[in-house]
């Protein structure tokens, strides 16, 4: 596991920076000089090892980044990192991913979105410390599947079997909602008005790692 | 036979490949006179540049509007756009307005009930009672 972990932070620091285009053109600058405080991890070098998409700043799924982004040997996560794969599943993987479309149901914040690749999600909740371009990770999900197999999750999968990213598009909001307030007996109306805010994301990566990436 | 066009393999999603925000360009108009535009000059004057700097993307244009409340103009891809009066408002609070609209998709607001949004074709395909073992009674 150990060893893993070492041999990723070399092949990371092979991407050099000349591969990557001028900082001013990384989307997550915008974060920067806002002062506010951050609640997402900076990648480190044991999560974004695959990270091979020049302009996007990986991030953990914000309802374990805390925990696991910064040490993914103690992360609570249902002892994915560590176990090997039953024998159906080494035997069925591959079949299912060989099939030509996939689903998965990704949770965010233990919601379930079943979702397919390109497909836009709104969140209930506008999250907090992300601009629009990033590129969020997302290690969480329950079910995994395609026409014809399914592999499902006892509560969650394996993260190392699949690759599923979501690009931030930015801020959405909806229409005023007026919720007219009465009491019995009483002319007075009150009228409350809320309007909330949304994250949109879009998933534009999904892919299933093969077995021995994921062995080794 | 009939002309037909030449069909689409794929359909372009932004964010799937490439990212374009999409935000093009923020106008932001100011009275050197009044005092409603206050916060907004002096936005102009500490917080724009650094705004425009982490930004690249978006296009920044600043003029004066005599008389008249300070308003900040958001243009979109899509062709709309949005416009948002400051007056009376801090600088801290007009930067919130202007993230809000760098953020913002240019689509009219609309209220929507299911999370995720799809043009993909089901994965599993429509159940049918004649395919598939069957159940013998």
């Amino acid at each position: 596991m150990l060893s893993r972990t070492i041999r990723k932070s070399i092949l990371d620091t092979r991407i050099s920076p000349s591969a990557l285009p001028p900082t001013f053109l990384l989307p997550y600058r915008a974060r920067y000089f806002n002062n506010t405080a951050q609640h997402v991890e900076p990648p480190t070098d044991g999560f974004n090892a695959s990270q091979v998409a020049p302009t996007s700043s990986e991030n953990a799924q914000p309802a374990e980044s805390t925990s696991s982004a910064t040490s993914p040997i103690t992360a609570p996560t249902s002892a994915s990192s560590t176990a090997t794969l039953s024998p159906s599943v080494k035997e069925l993987l591959p079949l299912l991913a060989a099939q030509p479309s996939h689903y998965i149901s990704a949770h965010i914040h233990g919601r379930p979105y079943l979702v397919t690749a390109g497909d836009i999600v709104r969140l209930p909740f506008r999250m907090p410390g992300v601009v629009p371009g990033d590129v969020l990770r997302l290690n969480r999900a329950s079910s995994l599947g395609s026409r014809d197999y399914t592999l499902k999750g006892a509560p969650y999968l394996d993260e190392r079997i699949f690759e599923c990213r979501a690009r931030v598009m930015g801020t959405e909001s909806e229409p005023m909602r007026f919720k007219e307030k009465t009491k019995r007996r009483n002319r007075k109306v009150n009228v409350v008005k809320s309007k909330h805010k949304f994250t949109i994301l879009r998933i534009s990566e999904l892919k299933i790692n093969d077995l021995e990436s994921i062995e080794s | 036979m009939t002309v037909q066009a030449i069909r689409k393999a794929t359909v372009g999603q932004n964010g799937v490949g490439a990212f374009l925000l999409q935000c093009k360009r923020l106008d932001f108009h100011y009275c050197d006179w009044a005092g409603s535009s206050r916060g907004m000059n002096s936005f102009l004057r500490h917080t724009l540049a650094k705004f425009a700097a982490a930004n690249p993307q978006v296009e920044m244009t600043v003029s004066p509007r005599p008389r008249r409340h300070p308003v900040i103009i958001g243009h979109y891809i899509n062709g709309r756009e949005k416009a948002i009066c400051v007056r009376n408002l801090q600088k801290e609070q007009i930067l919130e307005k202007a993230e809000l609209l760098r953020d913002a998709s240019g689509e009219k607001q609309k209220r929507v009930t299911k999370p995720v949004r799809s043009i993909n074709e089901s994965v599993r395909g429509v159940w049918s009672p004649y395919h598939g073992g069957g159940i013998h009674v």
